[in-house]
């Protein structure tokens, strides 16, 4: 049995434990916004926040993480309202396929978390997640606008 | 024609009570017969509390059609938008596209085949709500208007809205021409709100094809020989079989599958597999192999003609090349001009990987999915299961990029054997990142030649190119048009817009038999390079401005020159710049929709940095102006890749990318600055999915060599700059 502090809240699954964090979320807790893209940490699709830091949770066993606080695309709105990456990314018309974007969401939300108002560049260099529609543009206007009213 | 289908199983299939109005088309089966009478595509429903339904026709991978075909029938309809919802589609000859004749969603078709039907749909159903309000208030129906789901008599101050005409409406026949909107009436057309998906797709709430779920489900991983007609035999079943949580281990075609509770334990299993090939088509094969047959293509294979193409009447007029007249002009020409130009394989890459959902009971079979082909996916899993289509449902979810990869159902089919070995269940299918390159039906590698034949004042006297590479149409026995080359190959080699005379275009197939299909804008990844840097390469050779050569070459199509016009403008073309600074520009052209594109770079020895991209597209109305901006500029992300990096090498037989370490993708800090401008010349939609993508290339190749760089003929780039 594995215990797992997830959005707030303890969740028990059984599973190996070297199960990816990515497919115990999407499979034992049905949790489906955190996305398989490579498996091998390259495209950050499965971004979640483990203690606050941008996971790539392909790359860490459910059983490591221990009382860690996870946090996925599901738990960032503050209920109904939006958290401001969330909201920033639909004001600027940012997803395609939409496919990447949780993940792509969870990065931008921990880098700002961390450095609340960051230049552009280091948004460029610190964020390399990879979006296959090409919405890279819209995503830096995004990162900037969220960053403007955190 | 329309009809009006309130009380058949569709009210159920969308989930809403009775006492709604549901119009679409009329009974499938008829519609499959008449054909031409599928003219509307999706069903519209208003339920008794006036909330509205679409259930869109076509599948939604980023693209955004499905929020631009909502649109066209809102603006017709004059609901309250904020109150209608999009409803996935499913295989249903109810959804055909006019203009495909088909349920598909590829080849920058959708917005343009569906732009007429839609508004029809929301036209007739308006009419029928205001004749319900007419009936009920006693008024005549040319005193009522309609505003925002609402039908309102200003003189008796009285108003009804769709949820209370709703069920009044659904009693009355659907009239046969409903008058539709002007243009200088339209509200949503053009509007630049967010698209309604954008909300599911920020929360993780969309569900994509990997989020397939039901209790009880199966999930399947595979291990795949190189190829899907490969013959194999497999060791380590019994081990994958005594794995936990394993519920089968089956050989099916092209690989094996594990049917496990969990994908992480069936690919744990999967990889328990060893497959060993016996046979295979691409036994051997090497990208020195393919260089090789592809050069021995053009000596050994028979140039099949390939017309010209007037694409400035509709519908485009061929017109045959005229080889003894060609040969004479080129041998009397006062210069020659040649050139060979190479890309190479390329991979779609989406980022949610190949995957499928299929449950198959007695006599029933269920496929669940990210499908661009809904409607030949019901077929080949039918076929698959030895099912009638009326026995066969497929549904459609949202796509995590298709791209063309998910036009071919390859996956379905697979899909589809693998749930047989689990009668009863939902099984989901899943391929690796690994296997999703591996089992890719990969953009052909191709190679063109060029042969120019110069006037004495430097304009083109003849022009034969040739190419040679593996067709995609017979890789999928597609019958291409009769008496020429197949076009996904040949098409545009040489530009039939550009003004000049003796055009000759051949195709020279190869011998190959890698898995190839449709990749983002097809024959234009590959043609618009090799036709814009030939002309760049004459330009620059007879000492003309490469701009105003090109303008001089397009009288006939003052849309093109306002693109290459307002592109040249943004790059700041005639603007001074320092040494190893350089631009270039090209030109795409497809259903009515143009684009051009400027790219200013600088190289410093072998290093070279993409200062600016300038887009111009004029791709007619624009349903959706701020969505028709991101999939152009989309689009030049996706060129940019496939210029600097694409490139799958083949070794012993099998394509040599696993994963995104060796297939390398531009990340934020490889992103230029990007400007698109949308120029409007026409007043009904033009293509616009793929549009941004072909230019690129050439653009950039154009402008290294304008750097003072190397002439680029062969893609990806960083082969001879460093980037």
């Amino acid at each position: 049995m594995i215990t797992l502090r997830i959005n707030g809240q303890d969740r028990q699954f059984e599973a190996e434990s070297d199960t990816p964090l990515l497919w115990a979320l999407r499979e034992e807790l049905r949790l489906t916004g955190t996305k398989f893209g490579c498996g091998a940490g390259l495209c950050g699709a499965c971004t979640v926040h483990v203690d606050g830091k941008a996971v790539r949770s392909c790359q860490v066993a459910a059983g490591d993480v221990g009382t860690a606080a996870i946090t996925t695309i599901e738990g960032l709105a503050d209920g109904d309202s939006l958290h401001a990456v969330q909201a920033a990314w639909v004001s600027a018309q940012v997803p395609q396929c939409g496919y990447c974007q949780p993940g792509m969401i969870m990065a931008v939300a921990a880098l700002l978390a961390a450095t609340p108002k960051p230049m552009e560049a280091q948004v460029r260099s610190e964020i390399t997640n990879i979006c296959r529609c090409g919405t890279y543009p819209r995503i830096v206007a995004a990162v900037m606008q969220a960053a403007q009213q955190t | 024609m329309l009809a009006n289908l309130s009380r058949r199983s569709f009210v159920k299939a969308l989930g809403i009570s009775a006492g709604a109005l549901v119009i679409g088309a009329p009974d499938p089966a008829a519609a499959i017969v008449a054909g031409s009478s599928a003219r509307f595509g999706a069903i519209l429903a208003i339920a008794a509390d006036g909330a509205v339904s679409v259930v869109c026709p076509s599948s939604e991978m980023g693209q955004g059609t499905q929020e631009a075909l909502a649109r066209l029938v809102a603006e017709e309809l004059e609901c309250d938008w904020s109150r209608l919802t999009i409803v996935q589609p499913w295989a249903d000859p109810a959804f055909i596209n006019p203009a495909a004749r088909r349920q598909l969603t590829a080849n920058s078709m959708t917005v343009t085949g569906y732009f007429l039907s839609l508004r029809r749909l929301g036209a007739s159903a308006r009419l029928m709500l205001v004749q319900a309000a007419a009936d009920r208030l006693g008024v005549p129906a040319s005193e009522l208007s309609v505003q925002n789901g609402s039908v309102r008599h200003l003189a008796s101050q009285r108003s009804l809205h769709f949820g209370e005409l709703a069920a009044g409406a659904a009693a009355l026949p659907v009239p046969g021409d409903a008058p539709l909107k002007r243009a200088s009436a339209f509200q949503l057309i053009g509007s630049r709100s967010p698209r309604k998906d954008l909300a599911a797709k920020v929360t993780g709430q969309a569900e994509f094809g990997m989020d397939v779920h039901e209790d009880g489900m199966l999930v399947a991983a595979l291990a795949l020989a190189p190829h899907p007609l490969a013959e194999f035999t497999v060791a380590g079943r019994d081990i994958a079989r005594a794995m936990p949580g394993v519920v089968a281990a089956i050989q099916i075609k092209g690989g094996c599958a594990v049917l496990a509770d969990r994908f992480w334990r069936a690919q744990k299993a999967a990889q328990q597999l060893e497959i060993k090939v016996t046979r295979s088509p691409t036994a051997g094969l090497d990208s020195a192999a393919i260089t090789g047959r592809i050069e021995r293509a053009f000596a050994e294979a028979e140039g099949q003609p390939f017309p010209d193409i007037d694409m400035s009447v509709s519908p485009p007029r061929f017109i045959p090349g005229d080889q003894a007249a060609v040969a004479k002009a080129l041998a009397g020409s006062a210069r020659r001009l040649t050139a060979q130009y190479d890309v190479p394989y390329l991979a779609h890459a989406a980022l949610e990987p190949l995957c499928c959902a299929a449950r198959y009971d007695a006599g029933s079979l269920l496929v669940r999915g990210p499908l661009q082909a809904p409607e030949a996916a019901r077929q080949i899993a039918a076929a698959k299961a030895g099912l009638p289509l009326d026995r066969v449902r497929v549904e459609v979810t949202f796509i995590g990029g298709g791209f063309g990869r998910k036009w071919a159902n390859d996956f379905v089919e697979t899909a589809v054997e693998v749930a047989m070995a689990a009668p009863g269940r939902l099984v989901k299918t899943i391929w690796t990142r690994e296997q999703d390159f591996a089992a890719d039906q990969f953009r052909p590698a191709y190679s063109a030649r060029y042969d120019v034949g110069l006037a004495s004042d430097g304009s083109i006297a003849a022009m034969h190119g040739r190419i040679a590479g593996q067709s995609i149409n017979d890789y999928h026995k597609r019958a291409g048009p009769k008496g020429m080359g197949d076009p996904t190959a040949a098409a545009w080699l040489i530009y039939g817009a550009y003004d000049f005379p003796n055009k000759l275009i051949h195709y020279h197939p190869a011998d190959l038999a890698i898995p190839v299909g449709f990749w983002r804008s097809v024959t234009l990844s590959q043609n618009t390079f090799f036709a814009e840097s030939i002309i760049d390469e004459v330009a620059r050779e007879t000492g003309r401005d490469p701009l105003a050569m090109r303008r001089s070459m397009l009288a006939k199509h003052p849309r093109m020159q306002a693109v290459l016009d307002r592109a040249a403008a943004m790059i700041g073309w005639n603007t001074r710049r320092r040494k190893g600074v350089g631009r270039g520009i090209a030109l795409a052209y497809a259903d009515n929709s143009c684009c051009a594109q400027a790219v200013e770079v600088e190289v410093k020895g072998r290093k070279l940095t993409i200062r600016r991209i300038a887009c111009a597209i004029d791709c007619g109305l624009a349903i959706d102006p701020a969505g028709v901006e991101a999939q152009i500029s989309g689009g030049m992300v996706w060129g940019l890749q496939a210029a600097l990096w694409g490139e799958i090498p083949f070794s012993d037989g099998a394509a040599q990318a696993s994963n995104f370490s060796d297939y390398r993708m531009p990340l934020l800090a490889d992103i230029p600055p990007i400007e698109i401008a949308l120029l409007s010349g026409s007043d009904r939609p033009g293509s616009v999915g793929e549009s941004g993508v072909p230019p690129l290339a050439p653009a950039l190749a154009n402008a290294i060599a304008d750097a003072g760089g190397p002439r680029i003929r062969r893609l990806p780039i960083n082969t001879a700059l460093e980037v």
